[in-house]
């Protein structure tokens, strides 16, 4: 994405953007409509910048709460398993059931 | 996430040995099972007063989150949540009864938490401009919301299942004398 200089003088600007997994080049132009598409562009990328500084910041913030939680969740989920196994209890198609008492 | 709220490496080997217990005698292996019980009454304790210390700590960072600097709501929050400890747990519970009942609690926040952060951002308004995140990231606040709340519903089920587990063994074990011959 930018500006190209042509052959016969001046500048031409030029967006690249993927269509179908190919890069597709789009020709904008030159002289007041190139320089206000890279102005726009350029605002463009920013706020992509900023949203994806806030997306980050946020997400590092959510994930602060919900990690403890899940290592909580996981660590008792073996304690939980061991002694359910230990107590006589198997898992049949993903639900804990008691296994019956043999008969003597 | 800072270290103090990670399961150290110790922990996380003898948690590992319970796995693969489990998993053997729950295969039905040899000897696994009697391995397992020896496991368990090695490494629980610890584990479970590991599993403790960041279910406290982890709590702490919830309320600080929930009550967003309030230290009212942050009294009020603690307070509940010790009644919601005493109401689930309820008498003399087991250390893991104890410690599922921390995880009760904390999913039970954790999803009060997000939910509280997806309905602000579904809020519409004046106020809320410029405070929407991008949907890519609100789909993400959406899949943790509904791993969270099924985590909790698991911690329930998990929790009644333990304690009928443990009601079926009794903890104490009374022997009484009895003399027919009279003198």
């Amino acid at each position: 994405m930018g500006w190209e200089n042509r052959e016969r003088g001046g500048r031409y600007y030029t967006r690249s953007r993927k269509v179908d997994g190919r890069v597709v080049r789009e020709y904008v132009g030159g002289g007041l409509i190139g320089e206000l598409a890279a102005r726009f562009d350029e605002a463009e990328r920013e706020k992509r910048k900023v949203e994806a500084a806030m997306v980050h910041l946020e997400r590092a913030r959510v994930e602060a709460l919900v990690v403890p939680v899940v290592e909580l969740y996981e660590v008792t989920e073996v304690l939980c398993r061991a002694a359910l196994v230990d107590g006589g209890y198997r898992r049949y198609q993903g639900k804990w059931r008691r296994k019956r008492e043999q008969r003597t | 996430m800072s270290k103090e709220l990670e399961v150290s490496n110790e922990t996380k080997a003898k948690l590992r040995e319970l796995r693969i217990l489990s998993d053997k005698a729950e295969a039905g292996e040899k000897g696994a099972r009697r391995e397992l019980r020896r496991a368990i009454r090695n490494s629980t304790p610890e584990v479970v007063a590991k599993a403790s210390d960041i279910a406290r700590k982890g709590h702490m960072i919830l309320i600080g989150a929930a009550a967003g600097g309030d230290p009212l709501m942050k009294e009020a929050l603690s307070a509940r949540l010790d009644l919601m400890r005493t109401q689930i747990a309820g008498e003399s519970p087991s250390p893991l009864e104890a410690l599922l009942t921390d995880r009760v609690v904390s999913c039970w926040l954790l999803v009060e938490l997000l939910e509280a952060l997806t309905s602000a951002q579904l809020q519409t308004g004046e106020h809320m401009k410029d405070k929407h995140v991008p949907d890519s990231f609100l789909k993400l606040i959406f899949k943790w919301q509904e791993s969270t709340h099924r985590r909790y519903l698991t911690a329930m089920r998990e929790l009644a299942r333990i304690r009928k587990l443990q009601r079926g063994t009794p903890e104490v074990q009374y022997n009484t004398q009895i003399n027919l011959r009279s003198e």
